[in-house]
């Protein structure tokens, strides 16, 4: 009897029995014996020199074990991308947050009364809060950089100008996105435990360990081997708690070094609003030539994006905003300019798409009013200019799979478009769509290599571990990992166990972001599974006097293809094999690295950066109430091309996630600021969707095995939310013909809007 | 220190507590029940759910002196015996749970919920579970799994 596949199958994670039941470790529950609780003292000024720090009278506060400064670290700056940012400022702040001292204390309390304790002499400095402001002459210098530049982008591909000319209608607009949170329900939060002679372990949830452990080791100037992370469960990432490491986990680890002793810190939420690394903001001025019969001429950008006081990975956001939506259609000739510019704000981040929602909110509204322009449906010109198999796109991406244009048609037919747009209008009804893409991983992140590699373990007593070092963040990675193994052992799903990811015994792996861990990772998983399974058949074939390739699993069983002779049974070979070899498992690695047709782009920012490219469409049905301005989703729909789905359950969840946290990019969510400081940093005053608050998402998966990917998988986690926003832009339009070009969309903008509207 | 007495999950605790403890921290730190979580410390996330006397209550906002003489109910008490309570086997089949930290409190929003009406509508539910959030479900699965209990029951 074939044995039924489990790739593919609705299975239940691996790991939501102990989520359901409590018992599950985050980064919040980990306690140790007489650990000690850390609080930061944080600048209160945007911009400021510091003159002097007196810490004596918090050192005597009984209770208190630790007081560090920036003399208590070896003042080395690091940064994901650009090393410009200490850990404990030297000198100087730059943003209200920024971290100045910090105290560990008994309890909570004592720190928290010892920091005010602290006293700081600053001399405030002139300050500047809009990057446009930052890039004047004359403007407060931040860093050392010309005209707070941290990074430019300038690049043109094909003849713009002449793509222009050849246009019948040219459309320019201004779109701007705001700067919102991740708002992962649990704050970041570590204990780290020093071991007395120099070497540290640090719990915490987080996304990249050992690219976490990479910038520690630089930080704290010690050898990485020294330093071992320990991922607990974590509570929702997002990019959050990726390649960027807060400063509050090495500032733990100097308390602990310092005082000897286990300390934790933990973020309120106050300080997660004002000083984590939250979504960029972009204003994108944006131009596209189109011709009569829906053909795109040329497209130019001009992007402008506050990155904050510190570059983080802004430099890498700000070229996804730069380039990645271009490659959805086949634009001819393409130009951008592009600044990413410090200011007194908190620095921004990484979020689930990168610097990807941002463009495409632009490109794909601007898209739908040059349909309006030509009198055309969007989705047929959509169609005409969809990029598609086989193609390279302007910017180099090489599409190995791609099915966009059965995504717009499964769209179309699904929602019922051709049905409903334009027909809403009496009643405040509209329908709207957007594209996207995004990449399964992105070799232009870590500079070395992507790529990845597992372990899979057969032990003596038959179980099997699964040894990986991407992370579960509750995607449902190591569900996805356990399905593959278990397909390529014959085994069942809960007989693989997933090791948890400890960088003294994982391998090395650069994490998750980049929608990397189920292609890259999984691969990985793929070929050690393969890995295992060839050595443990080379060791049966032996015992059974057969040819390895000749064998197959069984129930449980090895045996020789199409016999009817039972074979042995899969745990006696394991048992067996480990004897053979002074106990030794039997361990399959499975080491990949992206083709070599995968590049880092070059200065133009042009190559294949990933890969496989995901692609989709998404469409909003919105009702907007004409006197209160407030937008309704009524109904959602979310089709993808991301390969083959491992995991349809699970992927349904990455779409339904994804799609509320673009409803909240679209019409609530935005961190707003008054002279750099954080005024609704509570979720009281910042408002995320609740269960209130969301249509019924229907999601399709317009399935085709990538060449790629293990089992045909592309990436899924982030494309789920990129063009939510512009799909809910274009239902608005379409229900009130009103167009939006700021975010979020909120009942004040669009009765503004609809006002100097007339009714159409 | 004020005394108290607290039924938390059928077990009865005495004890003195300083006035300003909240009942969450009172839960985590003191007796170790770290199943219900510490989110947004200020009422609003609702990852810190817990029933109080049946009713669902943000435990960080309530002193543990204020539950003197309740009992209460956390997601450490929800299995019926040896079995799981059939929310929990529903958040698990549907899928309602990817990274967990709002499925403590949400489970138990929905259990005084269909303890109080066992056949709730569908608008019920969302006004029963507006008080939690989650980032990652995006809610759908979240609502079928609920709505499978009451299916179930009936």
């Amino acid at each position: 009897m074939e044995r039924r596949s489990v790739i593919g199958q609705r299975i239940r994670n691996i790991d939501a029995l102990e989520k359901a039941t409590g018992k599950a470790v985050y980064g919040i529950d980990v306690s140790l014996p007489g650990m000690l609780h850390g609080k930061i003292l944080r600048s209160p000024h945007p911009h400021a020199r510091i003159l002097r720090i007196d810490t004596h009278k918090a050192e005597k506060l009984p209770g208190v074990k630790a007081v560090v400064t920036a003399d208590d670290t070896p003042k080395i700056k690091y940064g994901a991308q650009i090393h410009d940012e200490y850990p404990l400022a030297v000198d100087k702040v730059r943003y209200i947050g920024d971290e100045v001292a910090a105290v560990a204390a008994l309890d909570e309390e004592t720190a928290l009364q010892a920091i005010r304790l602290i006293e700081v002499e600053y001399e405030p400095l002139p300050t500047v809060f809009s990057p446009r402001e930052a890039m004047a002459d004359g403007a407060p210098s931040i860093h050392e950089a010309p005209q707070n530049i941290v990074t430019h982008i300038a690049f043109e591909r094909g003849r713009v100008e002449e793509g222009f000319r050849q246009a019948d209608y040219v459309l320019e607009d201004t779109f701007c996105s705001s700067n919102v949170h991740q708002a992962y329900l649990e704050p970041h939060v570590c204990v780290v435990k020093p071991d007395g002679s120099g070497n540290i372990t640090l719990w915490a949830s987080l996304q990249a360990p050992f690219r976490n452990r990479e910038i520690l080791a630089r930080i704290l100037n010690v050898p990485e081997g020294r330093i071992r992370i320990v991922q607990t469960i974590v509570g929702g990432g997002f990019g959050g708690k990726a390649t960027q490491l807060l400063s509050l986990y090495p500032i733990c680890a100097f308390l602990a070094l310092k005082s000897g002793l286990p300390v934790r810190i933990l973020n309120t939420w106050e300080e997660e609003f004002s000083a984590s690394r939250s979504r960029m903001p972009a204003e994108i001025r944006i131009k596209l030539g189109i011709k009569r019969d829906g053909t795109f001429t040329a497209k130019e950008l001009n992007i402008l994006s506050n990155c904050g006081a510190y570059a983080g990975t802004g430099p890498a956001v700000v070229g996804t905003t730069a380039t990645r939506a271009t490659s959805l259609y086949k634009f001819p000739n393409v130009k951008c300019q592009a600044d990413l510019v410090y200011t007194n704000t908190t620095p921004i981040g990484s979020y689930r798409g990168y610097g990807n929602p941002q463009l495409h909110f632009s490109m794909e509204s601007l898209i739908d009013m040059a349909s309006e322009a030509i009198g055309m449906d969007s989705l047929e010109v959509r169609l005409k200019n969809a990029i598609g198999l086989g193609e390279v796109s302007v910017n180099g991406f090489v599409m190995n799979s791609c099915r966009l244009k059965e995504c717009l048609q499964t769209a179309a037919e699904r929602s019922g478009w051709k049905e409903k747009r334009g027909r809403g209008r009496k009643v405040g009804r509209g329908i709207g769509m957007a594209s996207m893409i995004h990449v399964s991983g992105n070799r232009a992140i870590y500079p070395f290599f992507d790529g990845s590699t597992a372990y899979v373990r057969i032990n003596p007593h038959g179980g099997v571990d699964l040894i990986s070092g991407e992370a579960e963040i509750g995607q449902g990675a190591n569900t996805i990992f356990s399905q593959i193994v278990a397909e390529v052992l014959g085994i069942a799903i809960e007989e693989v166990r997933v090791l948890p990811l400890d960088t003294d015994h994982s391998p090395f792996a650069l994490g998750t972001f980049a929608s990397r861990v189920a292609t890259l990772g999984g691969k990985a998983v793929l070929l050690a599974a393969e890995d295992a399974r060839e050595k443990l058949f080379a060791f049966a074939a032996t015992k059974m006097e057969v040819n390895p390739e000749d064998l197959e699993f069984a129930d449980g069983r090895i045996r020789k293809k199409g016999s009817i002779d039972p074979g042995m049974e899969f745990k006696e070979v394991a048992k067996l094999a480990s004897h053979a070899n002074g106990g030794a498992p039997i361990l399959g690695v499975g080491s990949f690295v992206v083709p070599s047709s995968v590049v880092i782009p070059d200065e133009s920012r042009y190559g294949n950066i990933s890969a496989a490219y995901s692609f989709g469409i998404q469409v909003a049905e919105v009702k907007v109430d004409r006197d209160t301005g407030k937008v309704e989703v009524l109904n959602f729909f979310s089709v993808h091309d991301s390969g083959r789905v491992i995991n349809p359950l699970l992927g349904e969840g990455q779409v339904e996630g994804g799609v509320v946290q673009g409803i909240g990019y679209a019409l609530m969510e935005e961190i707003i600021r008054k002279e750099g400081k954080v005024i609704n940093g509570n979720f009281t005053d910042y408002r995320i969707p609740t269960i209130g608050d969301v249509p019924p998402i229907q999601t399709v998966f317009v399935e085709e095995p990538d060449p790629f990917g293990p089992f045909g998988a592309k990436g899924l986690g982030e494309i789920t939310q990129v063009p939510t926003a512009p799909a809910i832009a274009n239902a608005i339009y379409d229900a009130v013909g009103v167009r939006l070009k700021e975010l979020p969309m909120t009942p004040q903008k669009i009765l503004a809007a609809l006002k100097k509207s007339p009714i159409k | 220190m004020p005394k108290i007495r607290i039924k938390m999950n059928e077990t009865l605790h005495i004890t003195s507590v300083p006035a300003n403890l909240t009942l969450l921290d009172f839960i985590r730190d003191r007796l170790g029940l770290t199943g219900t979580k510490k989110g947004c410390d200020s009422g609003n996330c609702g990852a810190c759910t817990v029933l109080l006397d049946g009713k669902p209550v943000n435990s960080c906002l309530i002193l543990t002196v204020e539950a003197d003489g309740c009992s209460v109910d956390t997601i450490e008490g929800l299995r019926q015996g040896r079995g799981l309570h059939p929310l929990q086997e529903a958040f698990i089949e549907h899928g309602a749970i990817q990274c967990g930290f709002c499925t403590p409190g949400m489970i138990l929003s929905a259990k005084a919920l269909l303890d109080e009406n066992p056949n709730p509508s569908d608008e019920q539910i969302r006004q029963a579970l507006a008080g939690n959030f989650c980032r990652c479900t995006g809610y759908a699965k979240i609502l079928e799994a609920v709505k499978s209990v009451i299916s179930k029951h009936r």
